[in-house]
C-alpha cells in the first residue's frame, strides 16, 4: 500500500514537473454567459475544459470566467442541473467570449460530481451521489441545513443525526457515520464526531452533494456510510444584496390532552447579506436570526448567525478562499416525554408534548463556528495544487437541574492534495491530510486525538469507461498515544451501455470513535454511563451495483442494489457492573465494540417530467435489510415529490407537494427501559411560490396533515409548521 | 398541449394522501387502562401565585372535621402533582374502592411538609367537585370495586385559594 501511494506521488510530481516545463503559448481568457433558452441566466453551472484542471462555476447572474488559458482551439463544456450539456469549441488568441444556452432536461441530474473522487469532473459517478440544489432549497422554503438534506432520496435525519442507507442509527448525537464538509473542509464536531446542521445559514448554500456509501478512501474516519458535501455560494461581481424573512405557526396539538399552552406557537427570522466583488477580489458578510416558540412544551429556541466569505484570485493561476461562520443557539431543551409511571409528579408528562417538571427550565447554550482557507494553483492544464486549513469550535452547556455539563472542542485540519491530468484520460490525486481534535468537558474530560493521512486515487477512462482505484492510510493516536493504522481502499467504475449507464464500486470505510464515545461519564435514561477508553474503530466493507436508465423519453430510474459488512460497530451496552467495596451489582450503559452487521439493500430513484416544463415528479425508494435487526433502521423509506408550474419554467406561480413514508423502526436502543411508542413517518408537505423579478414569496405547509408521529422514543417530531417566506435579491 | 396529470399522477397522490391519513401517535388515556380510582378535568383561572410548589387532587371518604382529618385521611396519602400552568387540566388518582364524599384540588405553597397537621400552613383548598344536583355542596363520588369514575371534573381559581379554616377546625394557622 505504501508502495502504490509513492508511486501515485511521483507520477503526480512527474506530471507536474513535465506541465512547468512545457513552454506555453500566449492566452488569455473566456468570459461568458449561460442561460436558457428564456434567456434567464443560470446560477451554479460548471464550466470547464473536459480531462484538465481548468473549471469554474457561473455566479448569481450566470456569468463565468475561465482563465489561464493557453492560445489556441478549446472546447468549453457547460452543465447545469436539470439542463442538457452543451460544448463549444473557440479559438483562443487573447480574451475571447463563449456564451451558453442551456436546453431544460428535467431528468439531467449530475453534470458535475464533487465529492466522489474530491477532483470535480464531468458525467456519472461510480458511486451514487445524490444532489440537493439550490433551487431544491429555495423551492422548499426550508429553513436549516438538515430540512433540506432529509428531503433527498435514501436519506432520513433522526433527531439531527443523519442516515444515509441505514448507516447511523440514533445514538443521542454521540457520533456520526457520515462524514460533513463544508465546501470540502471536514466539520464533524471535534468531541462527539456528530454534525452542527446550524453551522451555516441555509440562504448561503448553493447545493448539498450526497455520497452514498463508504467514501473513507479520500476522505478517511466518519465516512463509513457517506459524505454529505455543502456548497456555499460564491461571491458574484458586483454589488449584490439579499434580504430573507420568515414567519409560521405551529398548529396546535389536535388533542385536548396534550394542550400545553394557550396561545399558538410562532417563529420569525431575517436573513440579511452583502457582498461585492470584482474579478480580483470578493467578499460577503451575512447576518441572521430566528426565533420559535417551539411545538412542544419546553421548546423555545433562539439563533444568531453570521457568515463571511471572501476570495482572492491572487494571481491568473493561484486562488485563494477564505470563509467562516459562527453561530450561537440558545434553546430550552424539549425533554423527553416519560413512560407512565415512572415520572407522573404531574400526571401527565407520559403524553407526548409535555415534558418532566424534574427537568422543567433545563436549556442549552450551544456555540459554534468555523474559519477556512483554500488556496488553489493551477500549474498547467496538466496539474493543479491545492492546500487548506481549517479551525472548528464547538462549545456547549447544557443546564438541567439534576446537571450542569459542558464541553468546549476544537478541531484542527490541514490538507495538501495535488491533481494531475497526463493526459486527457487520467486523472490522478494525491494528497495528505491530518487532524487534531482536542476536549475539554466536565462528561467527557479533557482529552486529545489526532489523525494523520495520506490517500491517492487514479482514475482511468478507457473508451466510454471509466475505473477508478484508490486508497488512504489513516494513523490515529489517543493522548499523544501508540498509533492505530487503518487501511481504506476502493475501486469503482461506470460503463455507458446501450440502455442506461452501470456502476460498481466496492471500497472499505471506517470511524474512529469519537472522544465522547471513549471517555463519556454522564447519566442517560436513570443509567450511569461510563467510559470506554479501549473502543476500536468502526470498519466496513461496501459495495454497490446501480444502473441509470432512461425509460421513454421523460422517465429516468437510477437503482442501486447496495451491501455493507460492518465490523466492530460501537453500540451502547448494558453492563452489570459489581462494586469491588460493598460487592453490589450496578447496571450501568457503556459504549462498546459489539456489533457485525450486514446492511443490504436497494436505493432507486424515478424521475419524470410527464408534462414537461410544467409538471416534474420524482419517486425515491429504499429498501433495508440489517442482519441482526439494527436499532432506528426503517425496513421502507420511501419520499415522492412533485411540482407544477401552471406557466412553465420560470413562470410566476408554482405549487409542490412531497411526501415522505419510513416504516416503524423493528428495534430501539434500550427497549424495555423507555416508552416503546413508534409509529411510521407519514408526513405530506406542500407548497406554493410567486415570483416577480428580484422578490419572491414562498409558503409551506411543512407536514399539512398534522401527523402526530415520533423518530426516537419519547421525543415528538414537529407538528403542522405553516411558514411563509418573502426574499428579496439586489 | 393538454395541462391535465396523467392518471399515474394522481394515483401516486391518492396512494400519498391515503397513507398519510394514519393517525399516529394517539393520546394515552386519561384513565389509564387499569386505573382504579378518578379521573376528569381541571379548569384553572387566576394568576398563579409566584410561591406556588405544585397543585394536587385528593380524596376523603367522610368530610374532614379536623386538620388532622386534612392531612391523615386524604387519599392517596403522599398525591401527586397535576398540570396547572395551562387553562385546563386532565388528572387521574388512584383510589381505593370506596365512596368518597370531597375531591378536592389542593394548593401547595413551597416548603417542606412534615404529613402534620401543621402541613395546613402551606396548604390552600383550591377548588372541589360539586354536586350536580346543588353545586354549592361537595360531590359524592363512588369507585367500584376494580373500576373508574370519569368526568369528576371542578374548576381551580388561584385568585380564591381558601385556608383549611374554612373547611375544618385547626390549631395550626
Amino acid at each position: 500500500m505504501h508502495r502504490a501511494l509513492i508511486g501515485l506521488a511521483l507520477i503526480a510530481l512527474a506530471t507536474a514537473d513535465a506541465g512547468a516545463q512545457t513552454p506555453e503559448k500566449r492566452g488569455g481568457v473566456i468570459r461568458g454567459e449561460v442561460r436558457d433558452p428564456r434567456g434567464a441566466p443560470i446560477r451554479g453551472a460548471v464550466v470547464g475544459v473536459p480531462g484538465t484542471t481548468l473549471y469554474t462555476f457561473t455566479d448569481g447572474a450566470g456569468r463565468f470566467r475561465l482563465a489561464p488559458l493557453a492560445a489556441g482551439e478549446i472546447r468549453l463544456r457547460a452543465a447545469a442541473i436539470g439542463y442538457t450539456p452543451a460544448s463549444v469549441t473557440v479559438t483562443l488568441v487573447d480574451s475571447t467570449r463563449a456564451d451558453f444556452t442551456l436546453e431544460p432536461s428535467p431528468l439531467e441530474l449530475t453534470p458535475l460530481d464533487v465529492v466522489s473522487t474530491k477532483v470535480p469532473h464531468f458525467g456519472e459517478a461510480a458511486a451514487s451521489v445524490a444532489q440537493v440544489t439550490q433551487q431544491d432549497i429555495a423551492r422548499r422554503a426550508v429553513n436549516t441545513v438538515d430540512e433540506a438534506v432529509d428531503k433527498a432520496a435514501g436519506v432520513q435525519i433522526l433527531n439531527g443525526q443523519i442516515n444515509i442507507r441505514g448507516s447511523t442509527g440514533y445514538v443521542q448525537g454521540l457520533n456520526s457515520r457520515v462524514l460533513l464538509l463544508v465546501d470540502g473542509v471536514p466539520m464533524n464536531q471535534g468531541d462527539r464526531g456528530g454534525i452542527n446542521w446550524d453551522l451555516l445559514p441555509v440562504d448561503q448554500i448553493e447545493r448539498v452533494d450526497i455520497l452514498k456509501g463508504a467514501g473513507s478512501s479520500l476522505y478517511g474516519s466518519a465516512a463509513l456510510g457517506g459524505v454529505v458535501n455543502l456548497t456555499t455560494r460564491d461571491v458574484p461581481t458586483g454589488f449584490h444584496a439579499r434580504l430573507r424573512v420568515t414567519g409560521g405557526a405551529f398548529a396546535d396539538p389536535p388533542h385536548p390532552e396534550w394542550r400545553f399552552r394557550n396561545s399558538t406557537g410562532l417563529q420569525d427570522g431575517v436573513d440579511v447579506s452583502g457582498s461585492y466583488g470584482t474579478e480580483a477580489a470578493a467578499g460577503r458578510l451575512a447576518l441572521g436570526a430566528r426565533h420559535s416558540d417551539g411545538y412542544r412544551e419546553q421548546d423555545e429556541r433562539d439563533h444568531w448567525q453570521l457568515a463571511a466569505k471572501g476570495r482572492w484570485q491572487a494571481s491568473p493561476r493561484t486562488r485563494l478562499d477564505v470563509s467562516g461562520a459562527w453561530a450561537v443557539d440558545q434553546y430550552q431543551v424539549p425533554l423527553s416525554w416519560c413512560s407512565r409511571g415512572e415520572c407522573d409528579d404531574r400526571g401527565q408528562i407520559y403524553q407526548p408534548f409535555k415534558v418532566d417538571t424534574t427537568e422543567r427550565g433545563a436549556r442549552t447554550d450551544s456555540r459554534k463556528g468555523y474559519v477556512s482557507a483554500q488556496l488553489r494553483t493551477v500549474k498547467s492544464d496538466r496539474f493543479a495544487w491545492q492546500a487548506r486549513g481549517s479551525w472548528l469550535r464547538t462549545h456547549f452547556a447544557d443546564y438541567r437541574r439534576s446537571a450542569t455539563e459542558f464541553s468546549v472542542a476544537n478541531r484542527f485540519g490541514i490538507e495538501v492534495r495535488a491533481e494531475a491530468h497526463p493526459d486527457v484520460a487520467r486523472t490522478v490525486l494525491v494528497g495528505g491530510e491530518g487532524t487534531f481534535s482536542d476536549v475539554d468537558s466536565d462528561i467527557f474530560g479533557t482529552h486529545s486525538q489526532s489523525e494523520f493521512a495520506a490517500y491517492g486515487e487514479s482514475e482511468q477512462r478507457t473508451g466510454p469507461a471509466r475505473i477508478t482505484a484508490g486508497a488512504r492510510l489513516d494513523y490515529l493516536a489517543v493522548d499523544a498515544g501508540s498509533l492505530t493504522a487503518v487501511v481504506s481502499p476502493r475501486i469503482g467504475g461506470t460503463l455507458p451501455l446501450a440502455g442506461g449507464t452501470l456502476r460498481a464500486s466496492v471500497g472499505r470505510g471506517f470511524r474512529a470513535p469519537t472522544m465522547a464515545e471513549r471517555f463519556v461519564h454522564t447519566f442517560a435514561a436513570g443509567f450511569e454511563v461510563i467510559p470506554n477508553p479501549t473502543l476500536r474503530p468502526e470498519t466496513g466493507w461496501s459495495v454497490e451495483l446501480g444502473h441509470i436508465t432512461p425509460v421513454l423519453g421523460a422517465v429516468r430510474l437510477d437503482a442501486a442494489l447496495f451491501w455493507t459488512e460492518a465490523r466492530e460497530l460501537i453500540e451502547p451496552q448494558l453492563i452489570l457492573v459489581v462494586d469491588t467495596v460493598t460487592a453490589d451489582t450496578t447496571a450501568k450503559i457503556q459504549l462498546q465494540n459489539v456489533t457485525r452487521a450486514r446492511i443490504a439493500g436497494l436505493d432507486a430513484t424515478l424521475l419524470a417530467a410527464p408534462i414537461p416544463d410544467h409538471l416534474t415528479a420524482s419517486l425515491a425508494y429504499t429498501y433495508l435489510d440489517t442482519r441482526p435487526t439494527l436499532a432506528f433502521r426503517p425496513t421502507h423509506l420511501l419520499t415522492v415529490t412533485a411540482d407544477y408550474a401552471p406557466g412553465g419554467t420560470g413562470s410566476a406561480w408554482g405549487i409542490g407537494a412531497d411526501f415522505r413514508y419510513a416504516s416503524r423502526p423493528e428495534r430501539i436502543e434500550l427497549e424495555g427501559f423507555v416508552d416503546p411508542r413508534r409509529v411510521a413517518v407519514r408526513v405530506l408537505d406542500a407548497r406554493a411560490s410567486w415570483t416577480s423579478g428580484p422578490v419572491e414569496v414562498r409558503l409551506l405547509v411543512a407536514n399539512a396533515l398534522n401527523y402526530i408521529y415520533n423518530l426516537v422514543p419519547e421525543t415528538l417530531a414537529p407538528v403542522r409548521t405553516i411558514t411563509v417566506t418573502a426574499a428579496w435579491s439586489y | 398541449m393538454s395541462l391535465r396529470p396523467p392518471p399515474a399522477a394522481v394515483l401516486v397522490a391518492v396512494v400519498a394522501a391515503a397513507m398519510a391519513c394514519d393517525a399516529g401517535l394517539e393520546p394515552e388515556p386519561i384513565c389509564a387502562r387499569g386505573l382504579i380510582g378518578v379521573c376528569g378535568t381541571i379548569r384553572l383561572s387566576g394568576t398563579i401565585p409566584d410561591s406556588t410548589d405544585n397543585v394536587f387532587v385528593a380524596a376523603f371518604t367522610s368530610f374532614p372535621q379536623t386538620c388532622n382529618d386534612l392531612i391523615l385521611n386524604r387519599q392517596p396519602f403522599i398525591p401527586s402533582s397535576v398540570p396547572y400552568t395551562d387553562s385546563v387540566a386532565l388528572y387521574s388518582i388512584e383510589l381505593l374502592p370506596d365512596t368518597y364524599e370531597w375531591v378536592v384540588a389542593v394548593w401547595k405553597k413551597v416548603g417542606d411538609l412534615t404529613l402534620t397537621a401543621q402541613d395546613t400552613t402551606l396548604l390552600r383548598v383550591a377548588g372541589y367537585y360539586r354536586s350536580p344536583a346543588d353545586s354549592m355542596q361537595p360531590g359524592v363520588v363512588t369507585v367500584p370495586t376494580g373500576g373508574v369514575v370519569d368526568s369528576v371534573d371542578f374548576r381551580v381559581n388561584f385568585a380564591g385559594l381558601r385556608p383549611a379554616t374554612d373547611f375544618v377546625t385547626c390549631t395550626a394557622r
